[in-house]
């Protein structure tokens, strides 16, 4: 051998600019997410400063409060902050969190469904079509809502005295509860249907193939084995659907009243009648304050509460799915 | 070779792209009150085809305080508002432009004719709560109020004229933009709603306030005839507005032809000329 083989040390240079330029990409994306919630947060820190943790808790009238804190701008007597979210937050809660729980156990059965008992042609053709509807802009289901569910809720369902048990506090018209229940379950379930459908459709065949073997019917089969070993994607669907719901603003809007009301359950039926206002609703009926400081600090402050929410969330799923991962199927 | 190619190309693009900008219009920013919306556009449509073609307006209907804030900043060159000035207005001159009501609705089914100016506060204070208590509707059920939220022009202007300053009662149900109101009113039997002049066209049943009603011969503001009438301004900014700006405000307010387009979109020209 005369001369010795000299190895080239390090990636090539093809390869080393790709690395850079994805790197920096990536960079940039993280930066810009930094970005997006440091200001968020310090734009909203004087109205948690001046309320501290009674921010979230119940006192006094929301609207109010909206307005006497963009009222004090004007009058140049000194900032107002006093602000108490509860309202907004319970209401948050009750339309969200009901959605999600009412889309889970529908969004679930469509999918053994589809899955497991439908033909095949019927199959292929739904999917596609969940699929579709996942992505129909939320703004139609609210132009729905309110042609046409509104009215029902309002001309039907409502009776008279009902209307007149709570005349001058607040108005039972159909702009309700149940109604912004109803179009957010409608709207977040496809998305849960496709997701739920891709999972079971990739749990390991041998697993169910065995079980019916064994004797077991079909719907047991993908029950308790199917669906067991799709629950990480089951958690991860409905943190998807949840977060999505939460950021719901302008479809809300029009649907759920613009009372900022706290629907009371011991009011018994017409609970599910009442109007509420969510969070991210109200950032937008009162996003032209922002001019005036006080009311720009509490918006952003809702704000940094929906951003926690949603971070909160996203950590809560990723940590059940790491519990159930020991299943099987990711 | 190819980049050659692809360098000609996007040469010669952009060589046909600058004769074409060489004939563009004047673009005039307007934005603000969407109550003032219908009309403002009529006039803009009127002035684009009959009075000067280089001329192409824009308006975007973000609210009568939004389009004051945008011409304080300088992004809008005029904005249409249809409150009088409020101190937190400074630096722009309010131009009263033409006349406009608020209209007070009920539902079809309702056999109302006529309210008082003091039944309107009630019902919107939630001190009246029923149609009962009111003569001449015909109705036994609980009144469903509906109004607009603090956004918009209308809602401010009630509340000066109707509330003396005081806030909507809980019970009222706040939107976002009048045709939610007027939509509101058409679905539910027992809603009272208000909106501007221009929606009356659209199938709805307008009430006289204190015997007036709410017509374009009654809407005046000097002297005060319907109680609910008012001017609708279009806002300059006092440094330097544009002149081409103030030319289409001085045809708007004087000439004959923007007096006829205001008054078939839906206002009452105030000061132009008869023809």
């Amino acid at each position: 051998m005369e001369e010795e083989f000299q190895p080239e040390y390090g990636p090539r240079w093809s390869d080393q600019r790709v690395e850079w330029m994805l790197g920096a990409l990536v960079l940039a994306m993280v930066a810009l997410l930094l970005a997006l919630i440091v200001t968020v947060f310090v734009n909203g820190w004087p109205s948690f400063a001046h309320n501290g943790l009674s921010w979230f808790g119940p006192g006094g009238n929301v609207d109010d409060q909206l307005s006497e804190i963009s009222q004090s701008a004007e009058t140049g007597a000194g900032y107002v902050y006093t602000f108490h979210a509860w309202p907004l937050i319970w209401s948050t809660i009750l339309i969200c969190g009901g959605a999600v729980v009412l889309s889970l156990f529908t969004a679930l059965f469509i999918s053994v469904f589809l899955i497991e008992f439908a033909p095949t042609w019927m199959s292929n053709i739904l999917r596609p079509v969940v699929r579709f509807l996942a992505s129909v802009p939320s703004v139609i289901y609210g132009l729905l809502g309110v042609l046409v569910l509104v009215p029902f809720i309002g001309n039907h369902l409502i009776t008279e005295e009902q209307k007149s048990s709570v005349a001058g506090i607040i108005s039972l018209t159909g702009y309700s509860l149940m109604a912004a229940v109803l179009i957010l379950t409608v709207m977040i379930a496809p998305l849960m249907v496709s997701i739920f459908t891709d999972a079971l459709a990739s749990v390991k065949a041998g697993w169910l193939e065995g079980s019916l073997a064994l004797g077991v019917n079909r719907w047991r089969t993908i029950w308790k084995i199917g669906v067991r070993a799709a629950r990480p994607a089951i958690v991860a669907g409905t943190v998807l659907a949840l977060a999505r719901a939460i950021g719901e603003s302008v479809m809300l809007a029009m649907i759920s009243g613009s009372t900022a009301f706290a629907p009371n359950p011991a009011d018994g039926l017409i609970f599910i009648y009442e109007p509420s206002r969510p969070l991210a609703p109200t950032i937008v009926k009162s996003i032209d304050q922002l001019s005036s400081p006080p009311a720009k600090a509490t918006l952003f402050a809702i704000a940094a509460f929906l951003l926690f929410s949603a971070a909160m969330f996203s950590l809560v799923g990723w940590a059940t799915r790491r519990a159930m991962s020991r299943y099987g199927a990711p | 070779m190819r980049i050659k190619t692809l360098a000609i190309t996007a040469l010669a693009l952009v060589g046909l792209a600058v004769p074409a900008s060489a004939g563009a219009k004047t673009t005039l920013i307007g934005s603000g009150s969407v109550a003032a919306q219908p009309v403002l556009q009529a006039l803009f449509k009127t002035y684009e085809t009959q009075v000067n073609k280089n001329i192409k307006f824009t308006y975007t209907a973000d609210g009568g305080n939004a389009g004051i804030k945008d011409v304080q900043n300088g992004t809008s060159q005029f904005a249409g508002q249809a409150r009088t000035p409020l101190p937190s207005d400074a630096g722009t001159t309010y131009i009263k432009l033409y006349l406009d009501g608020l209209c007070i609705d009920v539902n079809p089914k309702n056999k109302l004719t006529n309210i008082s100016i003091q039944n309107l506060h009630d019902i919107y204070r939630g001190i009246l709560t029923s149609w009962s208590q009111i003569g001449g509707s015909g109705l036994e059920t609980t009144i469903d109020p509906v109004g607009r939220d603090t956004n918009g022009g209308p809602y401010t202007f009630f509340l000066q004229s109707v509330l003396n300053n005081e806030p909507p009662a809980s019970n009222v149900n706040a939107l976002t933009a009048d045709g939610l109101v007027v939509n509101a009113v058409k679905q539910d039997p027992n809603a009272i709603g208000y909106a501007g002049l221009a929606w009356q066209k659209k199938g709805l049943k307008p009430v006289k306030v204190e015997g007036k009603t709410c017509e374009a011969k009654n809407i005046s503001v000097e002297p005060l005839k319907y109680p609910l009438s008012r001017y609708i301004f279009i806002v300059l900014p006092t440094e330097n507005p544009s002149p081409a700006v103030q030319k289409f405000v001085d045809w708007a307010r004087t000439s004959p032809l923007a007096g006829e387009t205001i008054n078939k979109a839906g206002g009452v020209a105030a000061f132009n000329k008869k023809k």
